[in-house]
């Protein structure tokens, strides 16, 4: 082969792949063609998504030294700088929505009411890394329980209290069944301490079986409600900016 | 003398053809996907200090900002391709890989995703249809004895005379690729699911965890690529018309002697 077809052939792959490049990202903005890509998710959530299997639960040994975070700063606003200086004393995780009994549960409340759990688990975020932390805290399944939740409640929708920095709050959802998953935590501890300002601190949620921006952080309010959209958007934040709604791949 | 043999199979043009789109779509999107955490740990959970690969970028000695690629100790110089490289609004940018080589071509991580696992279900999809035909890949024990005397015909790749039926060398990397690579970028791509570990943790632990099934997922990328250019170079040495008709319409013109 001559060095100009070699040339040539060089030219002609690095062509034909930024056409790729640009027919790709053509279709994407296509919205007809954006529902076909987003079709399997439903598939994944039927196979992928069913039963309650188990996140793995690692020995100590496998403890990460530093719980890596992402996304947002945690929330800076006087209130909540007040409570995180006081102990989280103030501080009171709501259960509101489609439940027979609207009620709230300070950090102690959550400490003291419930059958604590202990689970050390591997967070995989969506960039691709993974970090492994020990949590200790209450199940979801007996918080949303005390609320008594009405027969129409079909989701669990967690409103946090961390913005983007414009102000739009982040939020996460769960179903009723991936709710009730035994692993589906509330934590107020990381590593045998309180879950640190950078991890969601007071509380935050923890689903090991999904990707790591389920596990919302700095939970304030937990709402049922009946159905996704409204100003549930699309069940969260980064649902709303195109992500999965199962995030369990 | 010229005889005419129906090649292919209709089940086999089309998948064929499809796992030829789909491989490059998930070599696209998974760059595009790699961008967002562009670092390898041969490792279950991510020791960030140490990976065994990373593209970053970086300034150098004046001020110039550059592209950079880690392969375990070494640290190579990659400006304009790696780590910094055009950014697909016609400038350049901190980005592990080139606008052109990613779908979308702009940074897009929720994008890259529904496309790549879009095409995983067509490739594994198309894979299950074709793995049936293909058990007739499974090298006999005469394909292995010649495999030796095929190696060295294809030593000179541009001698190599095509016949309808697959030689010992073609049948063994085309079962390499259908019952080795694919199975194993497929496997490798579900073990990085956290939900599909809960049902099976021991797929990433044999794979040595979940971030070092990452490191076989692109070790599987690299194998079908590798595959790719050798199958490409191939046609186009072997008749490259007859042997694209045979995968279109099934039809290959085979010389008798």
């Amino acid at each position: 082969m001559t060095l100009r077809r070699a040339h040539f052939l060089g030219l002609l792959a690095a062509s034909s792949l930024t056409g790729c490049a640009r027919i790709g990202t053509a279709l994407t903005e296509n919205e007809t063609f954006h529902k076909v890509l987003d079709a399997p998710e439903r598939l994944n959530l039927a196979l992928l998504g069913a039963g309650q299997p188990l996140a793995y639960e690692y020995p100590d040994s496998a403890i990460s030294p530093d719980f890596r975070h992402n996304g947002f700063d945690p929330p800076s606003d006087p209130q909540f700088t007040q409570w995180s200086r006081n102990g989280w004393h103030g501080y009171r995780l709501f259960v509101s929505g489609l439940v027979d009994n609207p009620t709230s549960f300070s950090v102690e409340d959550l400490r003291t009411k419930f059958t604590p759990l202990t689970q050390t688990t591997r967070h995989d975020c969506v960039e691709g890394w993974s970090v492994i932390g020990k949590w200790r805290g209450v199940r979801l399944r007996d918080v949303v329980a005390a609320a008594a939740p009405k027969s129409d409640a079909k989701f669990v929708v967690f409103r946090c209290l961390d913005d983007d920095g414009t102000g739009t709050k982040y939020y996460e959802s769960l179903d009723m069944r991936q709710a009730a998953h035994p692993q589906a935590l509330l934590a107020y501890d990381l590593n045998g301490e309180l879950v640190p300002l950078k991890n969601g601190a007071p509380v935050r949620l923890r689903v090991p079986t999904q990707l790591g921006y389920k596990s919302a952080k700095h939970v304030g309010k937990i709402e049922l409600v009946a159905a996704l959209g409204g100003e549930n958007g699309k069940g969260g934040y980064w649902e709303d900016q195109g992500y999965e709604w199962f995030a369990g791949i | 003398m010229t005889e005419r043999v129906y090649r292919h199979p209709l089940v086999v043009r089309i998948t064929h053809w499809l796992v030829a789109l789909a491989i490059l779509v998930l070599t696209m999107s998974g760059l595009q996907i790699f961008m967002a955490h562009p670092a390898l740990y041969a490792s279950d959970a991510s020791h960030f200090h140490s990976p065994v690969f990373s593209i970053f970028s970086d300034v150098d000695a004046s001020g110039q900002a550059v592209g950079k690629v880690q392969i375990g100790r070494a640290v190579f110089t990659t400006t304009g391709l790696f780590g910094w490289t055009s950014d697909g609004m016609g400038g350049q940018g901190p980005r592990a890989f080139p606008a052109w080589a990613t779908i979308p071509a702009y940074r897009d991580l929720a994008d890259g995703r529904r496309w790549h696992i879009f095409f995983a279900w067509i490739l594994g999809l198309c894979a299950l249809a074709y793995a049936v035909w293909a058990f007739k890949l499974f090298p006999t024990k005469a394909d292995v004895s010649e495999l030796p005397e095929a190696l060295k015909e294809h030593a000179l790749p541009w001698k190599v005379k095509a016949t309808a039926d697959y030689n010992p060398l073609q049948k063994t990397s085309y079962f390499a690729v259908v019952f080795l690579l694919v199975p194993l970028a497929i496997v490798s791509g579900l073990a990085l699911s956290p939900s599909f570990d809960a049902w099976a943790p021991w797929v990433p632990a044999l794979l040595g965890g979940r971030q070092f099934a990452r490191i076989w997922h692109f070790a599987a990328m690299f194998g079908i690529l590798g595959f790719f250019v050798a199958h490409f170079m191939m046609v186009a040495l072997t008749g490259f018309w007859n042997n694209l008709r045979s995968m279109i319409s099934g039809w290959f013109v085979e010389e008798r002697s």
